[in-house]
């Protein structure tokens, strides 16, 4: 076999020849200040807007008739709203991985996206708590989940795994809030001084808290922000993996399975990188980003996403192996009926999107067309909802009792909640990158001048 | 009456409010009869507002003396409290139902003067302490908001008294031709109270005629009745018969034929059960050996089996297939080698022939004066004073010789179709009167609608199917404005006043004596007449095997008409229990259904859900197809009591009238046509997967057989629970178990369990605590048919406790599983968990409109659940602390059998045992020691409670040489 040259994909940069710490401050803080493209814009937000209230609409008419407006019956007790959940904490954490651990890692190639992902990771999450609030039957309840100074002495019941679950997906949500804003400091300290306008210098001042760029300033911010990253990297594992133990804990055929932690894991990381992709491929065209995430970038995701995408390969092939192995009765039929059972379909999906598609990866030049790339992502994130839905309802539906058997029939609201959640995702994205620099100026800058050095 | 007064139009009524108004000018009537009158909005001349607040002021003030008027009628202030009541405790009064006519014997709790829960009268022959699932929710027809709340004439609202005046101007009329043109039409009843009235009236009106309907069986032939001793039945027969589940004495059958089937150790049961139909029964089921048959094969089998108790080889030409001939040759040796401690049942609903055939087959056994006693028919079937049944009532409707027709508590516009077509004459007739509780089909047509007491409201008597006498006493006041029959019936033929109570009385007093008022209180404390049961009749010696004809002999397919097992003949539509009780064998619920064979579908290319239209040349109808394994080859089932358009907002539109298809009071169609029309129909069942699938739910046990030993089950991370001095647990047998469904209401009457509609269960929504799964084994034309009873398991290791996030479902010190229902947040992850799936969620609020009079039924000590809170069975828990505490105050353990949960209570056949674990001289505990004992699931190490005897098989006997 020939030695490994290196091929254009290796060589090329990270960012585009050319750029100076001028540039790159111009550029992107251009994209909030100046408001170019705004047509896209405006369609765009007009459209997740619409979607947002299809959520509000949805959400009043849940709390108004209860959650019996879902699918969900005796023996499927968990829908759409456990299956939304999970796969939008999972979208999450591309975002945390990517600014947490590739920065702890030293990948400086996480520079340009870390940003964005880091913001698409917070509306991830915000889509992803209101699943488990309003799955609940009495929603008005839910903080009988918190340990709080109860006046009759109760505590939440801590076997269980719904109960740690509160505790790592606040956790998360927080840590990633604070990390995503520490990183933000010096850029807002940027769009303050660039910004025209009282108002917007004001609110972007405000916002900057009082960032001055000096010494100090800046000792302290590396410092908590490789702390506050130090502090994410455990959530990364954290979170999925107690997610996984939701099932897990379960005695339930398909559900009580050791792997499902790492499982649950790569699986995120795996959809993360998909989002991830499917997001920034259109965006970094229209607001003509190629200088910053650059073809390295998509291709270096495209890596990590087929990587994981084996890993979660292995979890389907582990689940299968274990129930054979096993021997028992209860776990080779949900393993078998998977397969043939009345939700095949969903199944074979799930493996043509998540099994076969990223395989396209292996080709460099799949990997380097945009649009390729793309539908590889898309199909990503179709895979990884069916594969919760796979896990969630084919294991309720057929568990040990054949007398109580059924079938999940997904309703309107099933479906609206769900877009609606997507509505209010993009929303919240579009209000991002109009209003904050959607790449870390800071850290391009810094990027640039390595790179300076780096070529004399 | 007065004429109304008509405010609003201002015309003259002939009330006037002051002399002013009386002489208004009619100019001036528009002005003030308006209520608002023209100008009223515009602000009047001269009133300033401080006059205009002045007014206001002493308006409001004086308004507030309204208050101090004195209400209408007395208040008797609450100082001498009733005798014996005491807030919060229940109170039983016995008393019997009427099923069909024939009395039950029932206890029925009443709080404050509030009937909630009806049980079995230990005491009562018919009852034994148990009662079927019709029993169980008569109690919510009571308080059915769609009752007839008062007089109806023409659809209007009346007074009785209205009726009263109407009818005493028709009477002299019909008085004075000794009551020709006087048409009564009545159920066949056994009270005695009636009788008399009837005698009475025929006494006063010698012309009037009195017809008498049923669309159910008569359970009897030729003024005798067939009675069976299944405890002394070594070997039984069954021949399409449900005697076992429904039938006016089928409690004593059950409890009398488990008694048999109960296994202790290796032993076989002490019976050989053999069962031959074409419409699969619960007692089918329940049969050792069952061979679905059609209705001409079940002919030909019955003459090889009589040849061959004969000796002799069954005839030429009668060409049984092997099953059939295995069935035949292991019967009649097993028939002669135990006579006469045999007994052979034919079905009710099957023809005279065949009925006579197993009369017949009994005697000649020598079961009969044994096994089988002749009584005389109790119900007045064959009351020599009636002028015949229905047809005959329709002949004279033709001829015009009815001047005044009373319908007393039957639907005859319902359940027979050829009064449907006598809309026209019914209306010819000037004086129809319809009693009844509902307005239903033949309520619409009469002229006068009365509503009719339900039997807990008034009083009456019945006979049980021994002939016992019970006397029905109210439990309430009539909610609304409902009468007795007996009152309407006293009412007819005399104007002195007389309630039910008088009337009851004075059928009992005839026959008085000192201690007249002593012995009535006794029948009223026992819930019976003592003495009063029938004495045998001299039962058939010779054994003549009728001829059996073979109905069927043309190429036709049969359709099969039953009685549905909820609602019978639509006499139960209205009752939502009833509607949401999944039917034995079909779990189907809201509806009926054509049920046919697998083999017929295939035949018709049709698949459970496909409509069918069944003709038999000049009628037809159409049906939802239902494939029903083990059901008769080439026939159709086709129940009664659906498609009704008058039952109320329960039962109307539902199912498919079987009616029109339906000759008079015939069973059998024997030749009729079935096609698909293409169109398919949304049958909704609570039960989709009927095998299996090798993970044996329902053990079977070969006789002499042991269950294979379970793995070990005490391997668990956490520490046991500490045995303490009550363990609960429960039994339930599933030999015994006949999956009648009793329990499933009882449960939902006990723990106010709501309904929750057919879209509903559709959904897989449904909320009963208890359910009967049931399961084919075998051979899809003739498969085994199992049922099993599935309550909450209380497990020890409960999967259902380790996820609750909150500790709303928790582990009672006594080793109950306890569901906290004021903690539950609904997240539903116990049911997920539960390998049972017997937990039951509030999806949407189930609770009834505040308003509705079915709140009334609710049992006081059991929460109603609020939307989004998770329930399951508590091995009613109400109980449990009842007995707890009863035993605190006397300073005693709880005995085994004091705490009885309804289920078990209610259960005919005495599968279901509860009792303390932890008492090894319990009922439970010995159950538990059992070699058929199991544990559901065991393998998951869940150690549940509730345990399973497994059903123990028989084989056939090999043909004798």
């Amino acid at each position: 076999m020939k030695r490994h040259e290196p091929t254009t994909a290796d060589s090329l940069e990270m960012v585009a020849p050319g750029q100076t710490m001028e540039s790159v401050s111009r550029e992107i803080s251009a994209i909030p200040l100046s408001a170019p493209h705004m047509r896209f814009w405006w369609i765009g937000f007009s459209v997740s807007f619409l979607a947002m209230m299809v959520l509000l609409g949805s959400l009043a008419w849940i709390l108004t008739k209860g959650v019996g407006v879902w699918g969900i019956n005796i023996p499927i007790a968990w829908g759409f709203a456990i299956i939304n959940f999970v796969w939008w904490i999972g979208i999450g954490h591309a975002g945390t991985f990517i600014s947490a651990i590739l920065l702890l890692l030293h990948q400086e190639w996480r520079t340009s996206i870390n940003r964005f992902t880091e913001a698409m990771t917070l509306f991830a999450v915000a889509c992803a708590g209101i699943y488990p609030l309003i799955h609940l039957g009495r929603p008005q309840f839910f903080y009988w989940l918190l340990p709080y100074p109860d006046t009759m002495g109760l505590w939440p019941q801590f076997r269980s795994p719904l109960v740690w679950d509160v505790f790592a997906v606040s956790t998360y949500a927080t840590v990633s809030l604070l990390f995503w804003y520490v990183g933000l400091l010096p850029d807002l300290a940027t769009m303050r001084d660039r910004a025209e306008g009282l108002a917007r210098r004001r609110i972007y001042g405000l916002l900057s808290l009082g960032w001055r760029g000096d010494g100090g300033h800046w000792h302290h911010y590396r410092k908590l922000y490789i702390v506050l990253a130090g502090l994410a990297a455990p959530l990364v594992v954290s979170v999925h993996s107690i997610v996984g133990m939701d099932f897990a804990i379960a005695i339930l055929p398909g559900w009580h399975s050791a792997i499902f932690p790492p499982y649950f894991v790569a699986g995120a990381i795996f959809s993360g990188f998909s989002m991830v992709l499917t997001l920034i491929i259109p965006l970094r065209s229209v607001y003509r980003l190629e200088g910053m995430i650059t073809a390295r970038h998509l291709d270096l995701m495209a890596k990590v996403m087929m990587a994981m995408g084996w890993i979660v390969a292995y979890g389907y092939f582990s689940e299968f192996f274990t129930a054979w192995r096993s021997g028992d009765i209860f776990d080779r039929y949900v393993a078998l009926n998977r397969v043939v059972g009345p939700y095949a379909p969903y199944f074979w999906a799930l493996m043509a999107c998540n099994i076969a598609a990223p395989q396209f990866l292996w080709s460099r030049r799949i990997r380097q067309n945009l649009v390729a790339l793309w539908a590889v992502a898309f199909c990503v994130n179709v895979g990884m909802w069916i594969e919760r839905f796979v896990i969630v309802i084919t294991s309720l539906h057929r568990d040990f009792m054949p007398s109580a058997w059924g079938m999940y029939h997904a309703t309107f609201w099933d479906y609206s909640t769900f877009f609606g959640t997507l509505g209010l995702f993009a929303s919240l994205l579009f209000l991002f990158i109009r209003f904050l620099p959607m790449i870390s100026m800071t850290e391009m800058r810094a990027l640039v001048v390595a790179k300076q050095k780096e070529r004399p | 009456m007065t004429d109304p007064i008509d405010f609003a139009t201002g015309q003259a009524g002939r009330m006037w409010r002051s002399m002013g108004e009386r002489e208004l000018p009619s100019e001036w009537r528009s002005i003030v009869t308006p209520e608002f009158a023209l100008g009223a909005d515009q602000w009047p001349p001269g009133m300033d507002r401080r006059e205009f607040l002045r007014l206001m002021g002493a308006s409001l003030a004086l308004g507030g003396l309204a208050g101090c008027t004195r209400p209408a009628g007395r208040l008797v202030p609450y100082v001498t409290p009733p005798e014996e009541a005491l807030p919060g405790s229940p109170e039983f009064y016995a008393t019997a139902i009427p099923i069909e006519g024939y009395a039950r014997g029932i206890l029925v709790e009443s709080h404050l003067g509030r009937p909630t829960k009806i049980e079995g009268n230990p005491d009562h022959p018919e009852s034994g302490g148990s009662t079927d699932a019709l029993t169980q929710a008569a109690i919510l027809s009571l308080y059915d908001p769609d009752r007839s709340k008062a007089p109806l004439h023409r659809g209007a609202e009346q007074s009785w008294e209205a009726f009263e005046a109407e009818w005493r101007a028709f009477r002299p009329g019909l008085l004075a031709k000794k009551g020709q043109g006087l048409a009564l039409l009545s159920e066949p009843t056994t009270s005695p109270t009636f009788l008399r009235q009837i005698g009475r009236l025929l006494a006063a009106f010698p012309e009037a005629r009195w017809y008498q309907h049923t669309p159910l069986a008569t359970y009897g032939v030729g003024g005798s009745q067939m009675d069976f001793d299944f405890r002394r039945a070594r070997v039984v027969l069954f021949v399409g018969s449900d005697c076992l589940f429904r039938h006016p004495a089928c409690l004593r059958y059950s409890r009398d034929f488990a008694s048999r089937r109960r296994v202790t150790g290796t032993a076989p049961p002490g019976s050989r059960v053999y069962a031959v139909e074409a419409t699969p029964t619960l007692t089918g089921a329940a049969a050792d050996f069952r061979l679905p048959a059609s209705p001409n094969r079940i002919r030909t089998l019955l003459d090889a089996v009589s040849g061959l108790v004969d000796g002799n080889a069954p005839a030429e030409g009668a060409a049984l297939t092997a099953a059939e001939y295995a069935f035949a040759t292991s019967l009649a040796h097993d028939l002669r080698s135990a006579a006469p401690e045999v007994v052979c049942v034919a079905g009710s609903e099957q023809d005279p022939d065949v009925q006579a055939w197993a009369l017949a087959m009994n005697a000649k056994l020598g079961a009969a004066g044994g096994t089988l006693r002749l009584l005389p028919q109790v119900r007045s079937d064959n009351d020599p004073r009636s002028a015949g049944a229905l047809d005959r009532l329709a002949a004279a409707l033709r001829a015009d010789e009815v001047q005044s027709l009373f319908v007393l508590g039957s639907n005859p516009v319902y359940t027979s179709a050829e009064f449907r077509g006598l809309a026209a004459e019914l209306a010819r007739v000037p004086f129809t009167v319809h009693v009844g509780s509902h307005v239903d089909e033949t309520g619409a047509l009469c002229r006068w609608h009365l509503p009719e007491a339900h039997f807990l409201e008034a009083w009456d008597d019945r006979r049980g199917y021994d002939g016992t006498t019970s006397l029905v006493q109210p439990l309430i006041q009539p909610l609304y404005e409902g009468r007795s029959v007996l009152e309407v019936l006293h009412g007819l033929h005399t104007d002195e006043h007389a309630t039910s109570y008088d009337l009851v009385r004075q059928t009992w007093e005839a026959g008085g004596g000192e201690d007249f008022e002593v012995r009535w209180a006794r029948w009223l404390r026992e819930g019976k007449v003592e003495g009063t049961q029938s004495a045998a009749l001299v039962g058939p010696s010779a054994a003549l095997f009728p001829t059996l004809s073979r109905p069927g002999a043309s190429v036709g397919l049969f359709l099969l008409l039953v009685p549905d097992a909820s609602v019978l003949d639509g006499r139960w539509s209205n009752n939502a229990w009833l509607q949401e009780l999944p039917r034995p064998l079909t779990q189907l619920v809201w509806d009926n259904a054509a049920l046919i064979s697998p083999s017929l579908a295939a035949n018709l290319g049709a698949k459970t859900g496909d409509m069918l239209r069944i003709e038999d040349g000049s009628a037809a109808v159409e049906a939802a197809a239902y494939v029903l394994p083990g059901h008769g080859p080439g026939c159709v089932t086709l129940s009664l009591g659906y498609g009704r358009t008058r039952a109320g907002a329960v039962g109307n539109g539902r199912g498919f009238d079987a009616t029109p298809i339906r000759r008079t009071a015939l069973w059998e169609n024997p030749n009729i046509s079935v096609r698909r029309t293409g169109s398919t129909y949304p049958l909704v069942t609570t039960q989709h997967h009927f095998t299996m699938e090798g993970r044996e739910p329902v053990r079977l046990l070969p006789a002499g057989r042991m269950l294979p030993d379970a793995a070990d089950p005490s391997v668990s991370l956490y520490p046991a629970w500490k045995p303490g001095t009550n363990a609960w647990g429960m039994s339930i047998d599933l030999g015994t178990c006949i999956g009648c469904n009793a329990c499933v209401v009882a449960c939902q009457a006990e723990n106010n369990t709501p309904v929750v509609g057919k879209d509903q269960v559709s959904r897989g929504r449904e909320m009963h605590w208890i359910r009967i799964d049931r399961y084919f084994d075998g051979d899809l034309d003739a498969p085994r048919i199992l049922n099993q009873p599935i309550p909450c398991m209380h497990c020890e290791n409960a999967p259902c406790e380790v996820v609750c996030p909150v500790g709303a479902t928790v582990h009672s010190s006594e080793g109950l599983n306890e569901m906290v229902y004021n903690r539950c947040v609904g997240t539903r992850y116990c049911s997920n968990n539960c390998p049972y799936k017997v937990r039951r969620f509030n999806f949407l609020d189930y609770t009834d409109r505040r308003d509705s009079p079915v709140n009334l039924q609710k049992n006081p000590d059991v929460t109603v659940r609020a939307r989004g809170v998770m329930e399951k069975c508590t091995y009613c828990v109400q109980r449990i602390n009842t007995a707890r505490i009863d035993a605190a105050k006397a300073d005693r353990p709880i005995r085994d059998g004091e705490i009885r949960t309804a289920c078990e209570q209610a259960c005919p056949l005495g599968a279901i045992v509860f009792g303390n674990v932890a008492d090894p001289r319990s009922r439970v505990a010995a159950l538990k020691r059992e070699p058929a004992n199991y544990s559901l699931l065991g393998e998951l190490n869940t150690r549940p409670r509730t345990t399973y005897l497994a059903r123990v098989t028989q084989e056939l006997r090999e043909a004798p040489a």
